[in-house]
């Protein structure tokens, strides 16, 4: 947000990598990818690029950490060293702790963590490539890696941001609008019921953009679902 | 086969494939994998829908076993207790077999004389309580202490495949393969032959849980084994 730039992030409604303001990226979705995992998702959105597998039910450590009536979900956010331009410190910062814990939080809303008292759901996000919304493509794949994993949830939970440019609301930042851009605003829906269970604000919108970026990020959700169900049903849905 | 029959056929296979959140068109009984809302009945898991015997149940395509008093289960020793064995059964979490249920006379912290880690036994859950905790017993039927041979792991869902209907699969295997296999409800296969014989049965077994919903799948095993 904080960055500056004299390159013209949109013009005519025409965005730097030739997109209209509410379309998405290219999303490919690839369910069952890792064998030792007992779900597995990989995904590329645009450019990012990122593995997620899922372990669990099982027993929850460190046992503190237990719940005697349900199930925790420990999500784990990790980038690569080489995902980004200059290199990331391997390990974890206060960013991805962050985001480790809201993905956490989002999850347990869907899942149905009361089925398994006292157990531990392990969700582990692996950036390889990063080129901007990461948060938001990491718990898609998660999404359907946990689904992979034949863990029952209610639903499945799509993510997508959304964005101020130029003074214009657009869907699903790349790196150059993320950078330079006014506003980002990552949501992620329950879409059975349209619950937000994730969203966050970076930059500034009055109350009118805000109310549009919602309903443009609620709708890149909505899309975005289909392709995860589309990307399972081609997995799964064709063979017995 | 051309583009388009394929899809075609896709199509019809599809049918009665689910996924989480998806909405259940019966009248039956709620039975597994599914959720109830507002008096409507959800998948919760991916998997196909079975709406037979007045119940509506949703097969999961994958997930960790379900412990079930009175299933046949190869256990894994995973930890020893002075008093119990801890087991991997491939559930949530690992099963008690407490030194009462073995039939072995065993002297107070020398559990490990009589089962390692590492070992397996062919045993039965005879208890799983509401907090997911399991109990397994060796003191029923053929329970017992399995000697020599490997555990191969698969899916619990691709149990029944490996089964085959009216035992097809896992009698074309055993003789072909000249191997004694015990199936346990929980997905974990012992096998016991001659080394070469074993590998064989345990590749047998890695392809019919890759392939556990694709038809066919005996007659291509056969075929496996042939070889």
């Amino acid at each position: 947000m904080a960055g500056q730039t004299d390159m013209e992030l949109i013009k005519d409604g025409v965005r730097l990598d030739g997109r209209k303001p509410d379309e998405l990226r290219e999303v490919k979705i690839t369910a069952g990818v890792l064998d030792n995992a007992d779900g597995s998702c990989y995904l590329e959105w645009g450019n990012n690029k990122i593995y997620a597998g899922v372990f669990g039910p099982m027993e929850c450590h460190p046992r503190h950490k237990q719940k005697a009536d349900r199930a925790i979900v420990q999500a784990r956010y990790t980038m690569a060293p080489f995902s980004v331009n200059d290199r990331k410190r391997p390990g974890l910062d206060r960013r991805s702790s962050e985001i480790s814990y809201i993905v956490s939080q989002a999850f347990e809303k869907v899942v149905m963590v009361e089925e398994f008292p006292k157990a531990s759901i392990r969700v582990d996000m692996q950036v390889v490539e990063a080129h901007a919304g990461t948060r938001c493509a990491a718990m898609t794949a998660a999404s359907v890696a946990l689904a992979d994993a034949g863990i029952p949830m209610r639903d499945m939970i799509p993510a997508c941001a959304s964005g101020k440019v130029n003074d214009v609301v657009v869907l699903d930042l790349n790196k150059e609008e993320d950078n330079y851009g006014q506003a980002d605003l990552p949501l992620a829906i329950i879409p059975s019921t349209g619950e937000v269970v994730l969203l966050q604000l970076d930059g500034h919108l009055t109350p009118e953009q805000f109310e549009e970026a919602m309903d443009l990020a609620t709708s890149g959700c909505m899309d975005l679902y289909k392709i995860m169900r589309d990307a399972l049903d081609k997995s799964y849905g064709g063979k017995k | 086969m051309s583009e388009e029959s394929k899809n075609n056929k896709k199509s019809e296979n599809s049918k009665g494939f689910v996924l989480p959140g998806d909405l259940l068109e019966t009248k039956s009984k709620p039975g597994k994998g599914i959720f109830r809302k507002d008096g409507r009945v959800y998948s919760s898991v991916v998997g196909y829908s079975n709406d037979r015997s007045g119940y509506m149940n949703v097969n999961a395509i994958k997930g960790r076993y379900n412990p079930k008093v009175g299933d046949k289960i190869v256990a894994v020793c995973a930890e020893t207790g002075p008093s119990v064995w801890r087991m991997d059964i491939g559930a949530a979490f690992n099963s008690t077999l407490h030194h009462s249920e073995s039939g072995w006379k065993v002297p107070f912290g020398d559990t490990a004389r009589f089962l390692s880690i590492g070992d397996a036994v062919w045993a039965e859950v005879f208890m799983v309580d509401a907090a997911g905790s399991h109990q397994i017993t060796l003191k029923k039927d053929d329970c017992r202490k399995l000697y020599s041979g490997t555990v191969v792991k698969v899916e619990p869902t691709a149990v029944p495949r490996v089964i085959g209907k009216q035992g097809s699969m896992i009698t074309a295997i055993r003789e072909k393969t000249n191997t004694r296999i015990q199936i346990g409800q929980n997905g974990f296969i012992w096998i016991d032959g001659k080394g070469e014989d074993i590998s064989k049965a345990q590749k047998a077994m890695e392809t019919i849980d890759k392939e556990a919903s694709s038809e066919g799948l005996t007659k291509k095993i056969e075929k496996l084994l042939e070889k």
